[in-house]
């Protein structure tokens, strides 16, 4: 993690070019626009992390294709320095510079625009490169209307290249033959004019400078030479060291292939010394790795000379602009206080004149869509004044802390004010930055120390996951672990396979609201995914709906920053636990048996908990499978836009396989009045745009209805089976995270049913053993299911034996009621009255478990109760024979 | 159990008929049938389109001279591998849209392969409509008009060249469905209509509110 330490954010501002606005790609759609290209380029810009080169923190999409970029800053600068005149450390800086540009060119990146006004000074020793990622960004220049550069530092090949060319096909910019090397001839120059202290060419216009560069590469003379000869400076070159001449002409070496890259600069001899000096840098956390962590270890010196009391500039760069932003901080204020808004008014820009065929004329070009360099420094005081409050001690949660009560939450200090926090609604939590202050630092810490801190995380997560931890916390939660490097690393994205079109056409209709989604960066990572999924589970296929599966994870794990070494894995690697986890089988080729149990499980469901509204779209024929199957396919991740799906996730992570299921519960319960007032055609209207849902409550109801529902009632035999057993460290979360296939199994749990058996039935089976724990019959209960029990409560079920009375009183669980099947219902269908109807009609609260023999009468009782809208009906699986090993049937006592 | 449609049934309305049709949507994904509904439903046309999964349900209603024509529109998701939700969508349909994309082969030639199955599988009498769609971007055209239309002929299917982008021939060819389509009084039409998308009641019996009223 790159620390604040003393840095600052600036912000700077460039236009990206204007598509014509009725130009349309190949595809007869819109062009994508240009700001939306760099915005996807500039992710990749916030991985690179290196001692001498500024971090990229952040970019927004202003109106008009302005760009806003956020990055590290310092004030000093190379060239005020040399303007100061005391300037004497080029070895070592130069030595830096080339290191970092090294490093930018190990990563694809060129520079392009090295000059000493973007070299600033961290402190008097350290360099930082600034501006190096405009030319990545900008697709190599194409993307903006300006060149790139200063001319006084640009290679002799990229004036006679002229300006790149675009590929009217793929939008992507034909990169011209420009490579890294352009920036040793720019070290060159500053080398020279650090050494002159001095600026060559500043004060003469663009054509001379030009003129200039067009003479040098015409000359007979050796580019030094020339320069020295032009500028007078051969007297001081004689003085130079041999070692640091030949470096000099090194770099400025006319031909290309002929001048030495940055990384064969750094065995200059010239650098021994300073080599030997420089320590290896060691790249950012790391949350999946083999390695031991452990290794590189340095524990602090308690120097209390060392000892900082600024906190905040411990923490991590991209955390710290987080919370200046939920602090109130605004980009667009800022740059407006420093006069950096300033457009034109449009009539200001009006053409002179236009023919019909379009074609305008006598355009004044717009000032404003020039570069700017400035950068404008972002105010730190308000984030700092409403953090000045917080303990020392908030900075370095203890972890193991004895005393604490561990059913607490959270477990940070300062805690009286967070707990009234926790339980404010979450968008308000999300928004207080002081709470995201303490919840950051807080899971920061515990993700440092997955996996071992899992309970922790787990048990974090269940009262909320700060959005800028969540891609992490998210992995967590999958137990993504091992070394994902290596697992994922080497899965063939790129050779064409038979899924290609599919895929290609799927990608630009996913989620492409979404800005970061729509950029053909995130096109080509999507594809990657998807193509890496594919290759890698040949048992599985891709089905519709994987792309909007894939989104939330692609889009996660697009912002982050910082924790570079895995991020470009990670959303294959959540995949691939999440898709085995909640959607077992459902990719399989012939994957109707899954779908078809699971969505009969679903009207099993509506009809335990909602019996009125599922007779109401059961007689209206609007069944689960023609609106649920994009719902359970995708997660839901088809039907809400990202924020929401985000949101849902969260708890949907902590749940288990069945709890996809309470949440469509609790999607028709929002909805309830409408559906009931409605027909056919209204109710599948409504489902073809997902109508507007409050997810928190969305997320509550289905935890109630997880919660009230035993949990064989949500069995199906597809979903995932039992894991090889570890140790399970979850803590306490057996009742919403453990899956039913997961627990062993006996005589008495649930077994598969027909698939024509379960459609048949309107009602949930529940098993023997489940019955047994809920009605207390053996004490202890054995916490398999979720219904949680109140003290002194009356028991959760009531069972209701629908044999006749002889075989009742021959042999019945104690505390049940008898209600004959036969002469159960009267001609008019309704229950006829009898004392054990009124026990039945003053106990519905209860779970009613209907009890028979191996026959249909008890599902077909359970389906009259439903239809009179009793609520909470479920079968006993296999009735009252599976009863008679456990001993729990008495005979009932005598007549009265 | 109230017939679909009785609602929107004007109160005691005589003059004109009102009729009722069921039509489907098939072809390759991609090839523009969502935007298809989408421009005769709405008037719009989304540049990103989201993929459809399983199959989305809109309604649309145009009018005949004195005839009220009543879309019930059936959207189904192109990929092959959904194909075996397909006959659900289309059983009892009276009327489908094969939809194919003029700037590539392969699109007709799953829309042939469609049309082959509706004349297999679906009602006898439905009525099917071939529409070559994206015809804006003639100048990647990869399957001639010619061809299309000789094909249609051959198998006695409506055709058209459309684009939802433009919106040229939509209406168009929504109408000329419903001018095909029977508008008999009673009878015929009415028995078509089954509840197409009812998987597992076989028993209800056909709605009552029928087609033309
Ligand atoms: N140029 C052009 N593009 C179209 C047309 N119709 C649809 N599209 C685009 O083609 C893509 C696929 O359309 P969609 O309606 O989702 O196809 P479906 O899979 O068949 O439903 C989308 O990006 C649409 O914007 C058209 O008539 N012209
Ligand atoms: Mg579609």
């Amino acid at each position: 993690m790159n620390m604040l330490g003393r840095a600052e954010f600036g912000v700077s501002t460039f236009y990206a070019a204007s598509h014509p606005n009725d130009k349309c790609g190949p595809n007869g759609l819109p062009l994508t626009p240009n700001s939306i290209k760099v915005l996807g380029r500039f992710q990749y810009l916030t991985t690179i992390e290196h001692p001498w080169l500024c971090r990229y923190i952040d970019i927004a999409k202003s109106k008009h294709e302005r760009m806003l970029v956020v990055t590290e800053y310092y004030k000093t600068t190379l060239q005020s320095q040399l303007e100061s005149g005391k300037y004497s450390r080029y070895h070592s800086h130069c030595l830096s510079v080339i290191d970092g540009l090294s490093y930018l060119h190990s990563k694809g990146i060129t520079h392009h625009n090295l000059s000493t006004d973007n070299i600033l000074l961290q402190t008097d020793t350290d360099i930082k490169l600034a501006e190096y990622g405009m030319y990545y960004m900008t697709d190599w220049g194409a993307d903006v209307n300006f060149p790139i550069g200063l001319p006084q530092y640009m290679a002799p090949e990229i004036v006679c290249s002229g300006p790149v060319e675009i590929d009217d096909e793929t939008e992507d910019s034909l990169q011209p033959e420009i490579g890294p090397k352009v920036d040793t001839w720019s070290l060159g120059i500053i080398l020279l004019e650090l050494i002159l202290k001095r600026q060559l060419w500043r004060d003469i216009s663009l054509p001379e400078v030009l003129q200039k560069l067009l003479n040098l590469i015409n000359s007979e003379m050796s580019p030094l030479d020339f320069l020295a000869n032009e500028e007078g400076f051969s007297d001081q070159l004689k003085t130079l060291s041999k070692d640091l001449l030949d470096l000099l002409r090194f770099c400025l070496t006319l031909a290309p292939s002929r001048r030495p890259t940055a990384e064969e600069l750094k065995k200059h001899t010239i650098f021994r010394e300073e080599r030997q000096r420089m320590t290896p840098h060691k790249n950012g956390f790391t949350m999946c790795t083999m390695k031991l962590r452990c290794k590189d270890l340095e524990l602090p010196s308690y120097d209390d000379e060392i000892y900082d009391p600024d906190h905040l500039s411990q923490r991590g760069m991209a955390e710290v602009y987080y919370l200046w932003q939920l602090a109130g901080g605004e980009l667009e204020a800022v740059l407006k206080k420093a006069g950096m808004v300033k457009t034109q008014p449009p009539v200001n820009l009006l053409p002179c004149c236009g023919i019909p065929d379009g074609d305008m004329f006598g355009q004044e070009r717009d000032k404003a869509e020039l570069l700017d360099r400035t950068v404008v420094i972002l105010p730190q005081e308000q984030l700092r004044n409403r953090l000045k409050d917080i303990e020392e001690r908030a900075y370095y949660p203890l972890l193991e802390d004895e005393y604490a009560d561990n059913s607490q939450l959270p477990t940070s200090p300062s805690s009286c004010d967070l707990t009234m926090t926790a339980s404010l609604p979450l968008v308000i939590r999300e928004k207080d930055v002081e709470y995201q202050f303490h919840r950051i630092i807080l899971y920061e810490r515990l993700l440092r120390a997955y996996p071992y801190k899992r309970p922790n995380i787990w048990k974090e997560a269940r009262v909320d996951i700060p959005p800028l931890n969540r891609a992490h916390v998210w992995a967590a939660l999958l137990e993504v672990e091992g070394d994902i490097e290596n697992i994922y690393s080497s899965i063939d994205k790129e050779t064409p396979i038979p899924t290609d079109r599919q895929i290609e056409v799927d990608i630009p209709r996913c989620h492409q609201y979404h800005e970061l989604l729509s950029s053909p960066t995130a096109h080509a990572k999507f594809k990657r995914l998807l193509k890496a999924w594919v290759v890698s589970n040949p048992q599985y296929v891709y089905w519709q709906g994987l792309d909007s599966l894939c989104a939330p994870f692609l889009a996660l794990n697009f912002n982050h920053e910082g924790h570079s070494f895995c991020s470009s894995l990670l959303p294959i690697a959540c995949l691939s636990r999440f898709i085995p986890k909640y959607l077992n089988k459902f990719f399989l080729k012939d994957n109707s048996p899954i779908i078809q149990e699971y969505l009969a499980v679903f009207a099993h469901l509506i009809a335990f908990h909602d019996p009125e509204l599922s007779n109401h779209l059961d007689g209206i024929g609007f069944i689960p499978d023609l609106y649920a199957i994009p719902w359970f396919l995708t997660m839901y991740a088809h039907v809400f836009p990202m924020h929401k799906i985000l949101h849902l996730w969260d708890t949907l992570l902590l749940g288990n396989s069945s709890f996809p299921l309470c949440i469509g519960v609790a999607i028709l319960y929002q909805l309830r009045d409408r559906l009931l007032s409605f027909g056919f055609n209204e109710c599948i209207l409504l489902f073809s745009d997902m109508p507007e849902i409050d997810i928190e409550k969305c997320v509550q109801d289905s935890i109630k209805i997880f919660c009230s529902t035993p949990k064989s009632a949500t069995y199906r035999q597809h979903a995932c089976k039992p894991r090889k057993q570890k140790n399970d460290d979850r803590p306490n979360v057996s009742y919403y995270s453990r899956d039913y296939n997961e627990q062993p199994q006996n005589d008495l749990s649930m077994e598969p049913i027909a698939i024509e058996e379960l459609k048949a039935e309107k009602c949930p089976r529940i098993s023997a053993e489940d019955m047994i724990e809920l009605g207390e019959f053996l004490g202890a209960p054995l916490s398999r299911s979720p219904t949680k029990k109140r003290a002194n409560s009356k028991p959760m079920i009531i069972i209701v034996d629908v044999r006749s009375a002889d075989e009742f009183r021959k042999g019945m669980v104690q505390g049940s009621i008898n209600i004959p099947f036969m002469t159960a219902f009267s001609p008019e269908g309704e229950l006829c009255p009898c004392p054990a109807v009124t026990t039945l009609n003053s106990r519905r609260s209860q779970v009613i478990v209907v009890v028979g023999n191996r026959g249909r009468n008890a599902s077909n009782f359970a389906n009259e109760l439903v239809r009179l809208n009793y609520s909470r009906v479920c079968v006993l699986h296999r009735g009252i024979d599976i009863l008679k090993t456990t001993g729990l049937l008495t005979v009932a006592p005598a007549d009265i | 159990m109230a017939g679909r449609g009785g609602a929107q049934r004007p109160n005691g309305a005589t003059q004109g008929k009102i009729c009722q049709f069921k039509l489907v949507l098939l072809g390759e994904s991609a090839v523009g049938k969502s935007s298809l509904v989408l421009r005769f439903v709405k008037g719009q046309f989304h540049e990103y389109q989201e993929s459809t999964i399983g199959a989305a349900f809109l309604t649309q209603t145009v009018c005949l001279d004195d005839t009220t024509v009543k879309f019930e529109i059936w959207d189904t998701a192109g990929q092959e591998r959904y194909h075996s939700l397909a006959p659900m969508y289309y059983r009892g349909a009276q009327a489908a849209i094969v939809v194919y994309d003029i700037t590539s082969q392969d699109t007709f030639g799953r829309a042939k392969t469609w049309v082959k199955e509706l004349q297999r599988q679906a009602s006898p009498n439905i009525v099917i409509a071939l529409a070559g769609n994206k015809a804006d971007l003639a100048n990647k055209r990869m399957v001639e008009y010619e061809e299309a239309q000789a094909y249609a002929e051959e198998n006695s299917l409506l055709f058209m060249e459309t684009s939802a982008k433009t919106a040229m021939n939509v209406n168009d060819i929504f109408l000329a469905i419903a001018k095909k389509l029977p508008k008999s009084d009673a009878g015929n039409a009415n028995q078509q209509r089954q509840q197409g998308v009812r998987l597992n009641n076989e028993q209800t019996q056909p709605s009552e509110s029928g087609c033309c009223k």
